[in-house]
């Protein structure tokens, strides 16, 4: 509209201006209003401050004529073609100034300026756009070479590696002069390895049996033990669940992923069987798309790829296309920073500012996920479940069932049309005849009197039929004006089945829009008012939905867009639970006349009823999240600033160039491309994948990776410590079939893992230990936290066999946590963790973590002195010491010291232990003090 | 004593426990002034501050605004005419900017001019009309999200979907707090929908500023109090536990003379038990007087429960904390402030905040505490000037709603900003929640460009790239 009235109105302008070709107006009208308006967000000067937008520039004529990120600002003559002008009209995606709309008459005088050939007088070029690091000089950045294959270097101890890694290790200590710290004793050892490999404390007994191995290799069998026990994929499948973001439910409506355990339990077999690292990170990818030789195979395939399901996203989100890209920009999150240590997601926006990542690589990527689907769109949109391979037995079972409803669906169908050539006579009494009183309706039941009425009803017992105080009518007239509410008091949370009560007839509309408000959201159903309900001649289901106490709850139904008379008699909500057996209070079917009949619309709903009943008692395939594949494989285009709906240049699916050694695999056209991608993530020559892992494991075991920034390996990360001991890593880890236990192995058994931490030297030559010459000691995680109570108070519990939630549970709010299995098991609720996961720095469950935080904060001293867990486990740690056969309270405390902290008590705390256990009457509460003191001290809380 | 650690010493030594975090991730400008080794000491901020605190009255749903404060005629007079509308959840839904027709709904309550500066005010909020002089209104507020959760989200953390910090915790993280013994940002009644945690926490800022809850929405608020403050044990016993663990923590320390991270977690129980001994007469409202009391609407049914988080609202603040939100809503995804039908409900919600609003202000002033204090009211967005589905509510409304603001440098019984004739979207002035957030940044010396965070490879911010501070609405 805009445009072909504008084009007049501007010839009459330009024709009007006598000196338009000159600078005159330029200086006048336009300079003034680019320099208060624009200029703050378009400028050289903008650029300076970090604050120019678009990357567009109004500042000169050619920065004006090379436009930004959206094209030239303006075409000279051609006002039509112009986005400046769009934008001053407001009158497109970009609103400029956004501060609100110029006056008309500054809009004509722009128009009239660009419609005379733009002149401007301003030179001097703006420079270019910026861009990231330039491909080819990212490609000589250290992370983005090829691994290397570096020979171990001399070293002047030669007695001290027990390997190459030592080697590497030592001599860059040797090159600053300093030696590494002296082994740690074995009962140090002992619990450092315990906690890094199972994330359980040893038990004295455990630990006296390694001290008093003189087997030349008692460590390397302490070693393969704990690596070969379940503790192993409990505690480095945790690990990975930190990196894959695990949980099981999302943030918004607390909405549980009920099947999501699955993937957890994937996880944790993975690690416990050495699956190789490569093909784990395949399954989790595009698992569902590689071959499998088993229906085992398949099954773990499917469920690996819930770790593209897992993100926290905004189901609410209306706009679904930006959705779509949210998930996709989630998943390419945690695969680019999981996997490859990149922070990709900076160039959804802008070429990345730092790292050689241009846009057009991000969409690329994003190009390839976005060809799976992991949503079905609606007001809340649900993740994708797909059915899993079932035992032979069940698969019969599905097809008979399967067989069964289609059988009666067609049969209902044909029953259906059969009562459509024979419609009841116009206003004929429905099935059930007279009033039903309001009382005797099941459920909660509301009368069209007492609903919330819009525009004029009409209230009627015209039919004779109905509940309560009659029914009522829009008069077949104001259609779009009159609606009609049903609003109950629900007296509780839960799932209701929702009937609505009409007077049907054929001069009733056919397509009313009945729309129930839910806890779910709101769903709209069309009801054919002409057809007598189904129900008791009285009431038509419309479905089964969850409310909340004081939640919305309520159907309202409009008139809108409908044809013949709409009408409303009641809506009742039944408790699930309690909705009546079909027929149990059906009138008796009508006499039609036609005896032939085949069937009346009570058999109808008997039938329905029936379905209704097949289906629920369906079998069951298991489910898992799962992503499923377009049929359609698709190239994205650039979102321009990362707008899904400003569409620039074509991005052809691909991978980053900067991290892609050799040719990169070739892309299907009809592929989606995540089997490529897949394929070049776990490429032997992506210079990424195992340097970032063989850096992880070294993170876990050391505290400290050999990258600190262990998420990235951009160009704002930290470099390597020892480049060449991560490429040696690296490189041994791929040639040890990517097995994880292997690299573990190599890593724990070297003589720099089972240094001890004092090295006054190195402590002060190297205060943080950035040459690896001491241990760490390090903070026990919230689950090690957990887990190292309960094993000491003896409660700790097996693994549940799947969720260790009820099955029903619909949302995560208050959840109490009150399993006692090992944490690793718990649901990891993003609305209700764990207290003490809380308190104690648990993973994001919303975002990849490779370096949890560590904290020291009063919220996990008020835990330890005040939560019911800490009292109620030390009570039972006391109970259980007490039971033991101990000679005296000195050896009881000695005991108690090494089962918590896995040393003997020094004389000082002995004695003041001693002076405590004297002071108390009850020597139960105690000794459960002592417990919950040596719980809470500090000691407990560090290993070294 | 048995830590042999005067507080400066434990301040200097806990940085390199806890607050060497902190510091890692400050970006440069930001270095120096968080210089103080307690990443939660007391600090100037960017700027001189012309408030030093914020009470945010979240009204959790989104309050009508043209049946509060939006005076529009038009309603009146179009009432149940079908007239094109650009409704934001149809749009969002197609993707395509079109307008579709709805029936004009009249605002429910009637509006008249009030106080010296004649504000225009409905008598849904009849207590707190008698203090419009002391209100800064925004009537041209717009932000992001549709849907509950997306614009709870933005107007906590200033997105929609990623996990970003909430503006407690970045005014934390900018500014410390003035009571080492309390928490410094205090979320009272938080629901656990919407976001829930996600609302008050930190999400990649250092955990010394993630947001405490105090009980949850719908709860008792005789019931709210800080996590695990009090326990099972009696005060015997824990005094006697406590003195073991000092003395265990002593022993401990021996073992390793000097070590700042032991010493940092037996500091962590020092602290934790002064905070145990000092926040329950903090949220004990019995010291209040009866007139006080009475002033919040305490003891009247509709009003007892939200006149008591205000009244502890009040007393943190004056206690030192540095941000406290005080949320009248609901526990689950559906919130109270959200009548898509039925819309007098809202008459209830009114009453049960009115009164203990008017009350808050009234008390914060004769207090003195209302010149720097900002208090913060409103929602995560507005409702539809039509019906919706042409039946007895308003749909939600992010196009243009009203927000006040009092005390702290706001300009006083004014208003700023236009939405358009029925009061759909803003059109004069406009201020998006990017720009408010600016703004209160600002009003606590804070510039929102500079307070950032460096997280996964960049810099953050609470207005990520937007925002503009609002200077028309500064005194």
């Amino acid at each position: 509209m805009t445009r072909t009235l504008l084009l007049p109105a501007v010839a009459l302008l330009t024709a009007g201006l006598a000196a338009a070709n000159d600078f005159d107006h330029f200086e006048k009208k336009i300079r003034p209003v680019l320099v208060e308006q624009c200029y703050s967000c378009h400028s050289d000067d903008a650029e300076a401050k970090k604050k120019l937008r678009g990357g567009l520039k109004l500042d000169t004529r050619d920065a004006v004529l090379a436009g930004g990120d959206t094209g030239p600002a303006l075409v000279p003559g051609k006002p039509a073609d112009s986005l400046l002008l769009k934008s001053l009209r407001y009158d497109g995606d970009a609103k400029m100034p956004p501060k609100g709309k110029l006056p008309d008459a500054v809009i004509k005088d722009f128009e009239a300026w660009v419609a005379a050939g733009a002149p401007d007088p301003r030179k001097a070029g703006g420079a270019a756009k910026t861009v990231g690091l330039d491909l080819e000089k990212g490609r000589q950045f250290w992370s983005y070479r090829p691994v290397a294959n570096p020979p171990a270097p001399a070293v002047k101890d030669g007695a001290w590696p027990a390997g190459d890694l030592d080697r590497f290790v030592l001599a860059a200590l040797e090159a600053k002069g300093l030696r590494p710290a002296p082994d740690a004793d074995r009962a140090t050892l002992a619990r450092r390895l315990y906690f890094d490999l199972t994330g359980l404390p040893p038990t004295p007994e455990q630990t006296d049996a390694f001290v008093n191995d003189k087997s030349p290799d008692a460590y390397e069998k302490l070693v393969d033990k704990l690596l070969a026990s379940p503790g192993f994929g409990e505690r480095w499948g945790r690990h990975w669940l930190d990196l894959a973001r695990y949980a099981e439910s999302v943030t918004l409506r607390g909405l549980v992923f009920k099947e999501a355990w699955r993937y957890r339990a994937y996880v944790l077999d993975a690690f416990d069987r050495d699956v190789p690292f490569d093909r784990f990170v395949r399954e989790q990818v595009a698992g569902d798309l590689l071959p499998a030789a088993t229906p085992a195979d398949r099954t773990r395939q499917v469920v690996a790829t819930g770790y593209l399901m897992l993100g926290n996203n905004n189901l609410e989100e209306q706009d679904k296309r930006q959705l779509r890209m949210d998930v996709v920009d989630e998943q390419l999150d945690v695969i680019a920073r999981g996997v490859l240590a990149q922070t990709v997601t900076c160039a959804r926006c802008h070429d990345h500012k730092f790292d050689p990542i241009p846009t057009k690589d991000y969409y690329a990527l994003a190009g390839i996920l976005r060809n799976a689907r992991a949503l079905k769109d609606a007001n809340v949109s649900q993740w994708l479940e797909v059915p899993l391979p079932a035992g032979p037995g069940v698969e019969e079972e599905v097809r008979k069932h399967d067989a069964a409803v289609a059988d009666l669906q067609a049969r209902i169908k044909a029953a259906k049309a059969v009562a459509a050539k024979n419609p009841p006579p116009a206003d004929a009494p429905p099935a059930a005849k007279g009033v039903l009183a309001l009382k005797d309706v099941p459920g909660i039941a509301v009368d069209d009197a007492k609903a919330m009425k819009v525009g004029a009803w009409t209230e009627s017992k015209h039919s004779g039929s109905y509940i309560g105080a009659g029914y009522a009518h829009d008069d077949n007239g104001g259609k779009g004006e009159k609606s009609i509410t049903f609003d109950p008091e629900i007296p509780a949370t839960g799932k209701y089945e929702v009937w609505l009560a009409y007077s049907g007839g054929v001069s009733r509309a056919d397509n009313v829009p009945v729309t129930v408000f839910s806890a779910d959201g709101e769903k709209t159903v069309a009801v054919n008012m002409k057809q007598p309900p189904g129900i008791d001649g009285r009431f038509v289901s419309l479905g089964q939905f969850r409310f909340e106490k004081d939640g919305q709850s309520f159907v309202l139904i409009s008139n809108e867009g409908t044809k013949g008379h709409v009408t409303a008699d009641a809506v009742t909500f039944i408790p699930a639970d309690q909705v009546p057996a079909p027929g149990a209070k059906a009138a008796p079917p009508a006499k039609g006349k036609d005896k032939e009949k085949p069937a009346d619309a009570a058999a109808v709903a008997a039938m329905e009823a029936e379905l209704k009943r097949l289906q629920a008692a369906a079998p069951k395939r298991p489910m898992a999240m799962s992503v499923v594949e377009e049929a359609k494989p698709e190239d994205l285009r650039v979102n321009v600033r990362g707008s899904v709906h400003n569409l620039g240049e074509p991005a052809p699916r691909g991978f980053l160039r900067v991290a892609t050694v050799g040719p990169a695999p070739a892309m299907p056209a009809d592929q989606s491309g995540r089997v490529q991608l897949a394929d070049w993530l776990t490429s032997k020559d992506n210079p990424l994948t195992a340097r970032v892992y063989a850096n992880r494991a070294w993170h876990y075991l050391f505290g400290s990776g050999i990258v600190r920034t262990v998420d990235n390996f951009g160009t704002t990360g930290e470099t390597p410590s020892h480049p060449e001991l991560l490429d040696h890593l690296a490189t041994r880890f791929v040639a040890d079939g990517w097995s994880v236990k292997k690299l573990v192995r190599t890593i724990v058994t070297s003589r720099t893992y089972r240094q001890s931490a004092a090295n006054s030297a190195a402590a002060a030559a190297d205060p943080e230990n950035r040459l690896f010459g001491r241990a760490n000691r390090r903070r026990l995680e919230a689950e090690a936290i957990r887990d190292a109570v309960l094993s000491v108070s003896g409660k700790l519990a097996p693994a549940p066999d799947g969720p260790a939630f009820a099955p029903g549970l619909a949302a995560d709010y208050g959840f109490k946590h009150t399993a006692v299995c090992r944490s690793v098991y718990l649901p990891v609720f993003r609305n209700a963790l764990p207290e003490l996961f809380e308190a104690f720095d648990f993973a994001d469950p919303s975002v990849t973590t490779g370096k949890r935080t560590t904290s020291t904060v009063a919220p996990q001293a008020l835990f330890m002195m005040n939560n019911p867990f800490a009292v109620e486990q030390a009570k039972h740690a006391a109970a259980r010491l007490l039971a033991e056969a101990h000679p005296d309270d000195a050896a009881r405390v000695v005991r108690a010291y090494r089962l918590t902290l896995g040393r003997a008590p020094t004389a000082g705390e002995r004695a003041v232990a001693a002076k405590f256990l004297a002071a108390q009457p009850d020597p139960k509460a105690a000794w459960a003090a002592l417990f919950q003191a040596l719980f809470a001290s500090a000691d407990f809380r560090f290993i070294e | 004593m048995l830590l042999p650690l005067s507080r400066r010493e434990w301040l200097t030594r806990t940085g390199c426990g806890f607050g060497s975090l902190a510091l890692a991730g400050l970006a440069s400008a930001d270095a120096a002034r968080a210089a103080p080794a307690d990443p939660l000491a007391a600090r100037p901020g960017h700027h001189k501050a012309r408030a030093k605190r914020v009470i945010f009255l979240f009204m959790q749903g989104g309050v009508s605004h043209v049946d509060s404060y939006d005076h529009k005629p038009r309603l009146d007079a179009d009432d149940g005419k079908q007239m094109p509308f650009h409704d934001s959840r149809m749009i969002a839904n197609s993707g395509v900017r079109q307008a579709s027709n709805r029936r004009v709904m009249k605002p429910l309550w009637k509006f008249a001019r009030h106080g010296q500066s004649g504000m225009w005010a409905s008598d849904l909020f009849p207590e707190v009309a008698r203090h419009v002089d002391e209100l800064c209104f925004v009537k041209s507020m717009h932000t992001e999200g549709v849907a509950h959760g997306p614009a709870t989200l933005f107007l906590h953390c200033g997105s929609t979907t990623f996990v970003r910090p909430s503006m407690g915790s970045w005014v934390l993280y900018g500014l410390g707090t003035e009571n080492a013994n309390l928490p410094g940002f205090v979320s009272i009644a938080p629901s656990a929908g919407n976001g829930g945690p996600r609302n008050y926490g930190n999400a990649f800022l250092p955990a010394v500023y993630q947001g405490t809850p105090l009980g949850h929405a719908g709860g008792p608020a005789a019931d709210a109090t800080i996590k695990n403050l009090a326990g099972p044990l009696p005060p015997a016993a824990k005094q006697a536990n406590f003195d073991l663990l000092r003395e265990l923590h002593a022993e401990q320390l021996k073992r390793t003379p000097g070590d700042a991270e032991l010493e940092a977690v037996a500091n962590s129980y020092e602290l934790a038990w002064r905070m145990q001994r000092n926040a329950p007469d903090v949220l004990d409202l019995a010291k209040e007087s009866a007139e006080t009391k009475a002033l919040y609407g305490i003891g009247e049914k509709a009003t007892d429960t939200y006149g008591r988080q205000c009244l502890m609202a009040r007393r943190l603040c004056e206690a030192g904390v540095r941000f406290v939100q005080v949320t009248y809503g609901d526990n689950s995804a559906n919130p109270a402030w959200d009548q898509h039908s039925n819309l007098p409900k809202h008459g209830d919600h009114a009453k049960a905040v009115d009164k203990p609003i008017a009350g808050l202000l009234a008390d914060l002033k004769r207090r003195g505490l209302l010149e720097d204090t900002i208090v913060w009211w409103g929602g995560e967005f507005g409702r539809t000037p039509y019906a919706e589905g042409n039946g007895t509510g308003r749909d939600h409304n992010p196009t243009g709603f009203t927000v006040w603001c009092a005390g702290g440098g706001f300009k006083k019984g004014f208003a700023h900003g236009e939405t358009d004739e029925f009061g759909g979207q803003a059109v004069t002035d406009k201020v998006h929640m990017h720009d408010l957030h600016a703004t209160i940044l600002h009003q606590l010396g804070l510039d929102h460009e500079k307070l950032t965070y460096r997280y996964a490879g960049r810099d953050f911010r609470l207005t990520d790239v937007h925002g503009h501070v609002v200077k028309g609405v500064l005194a």
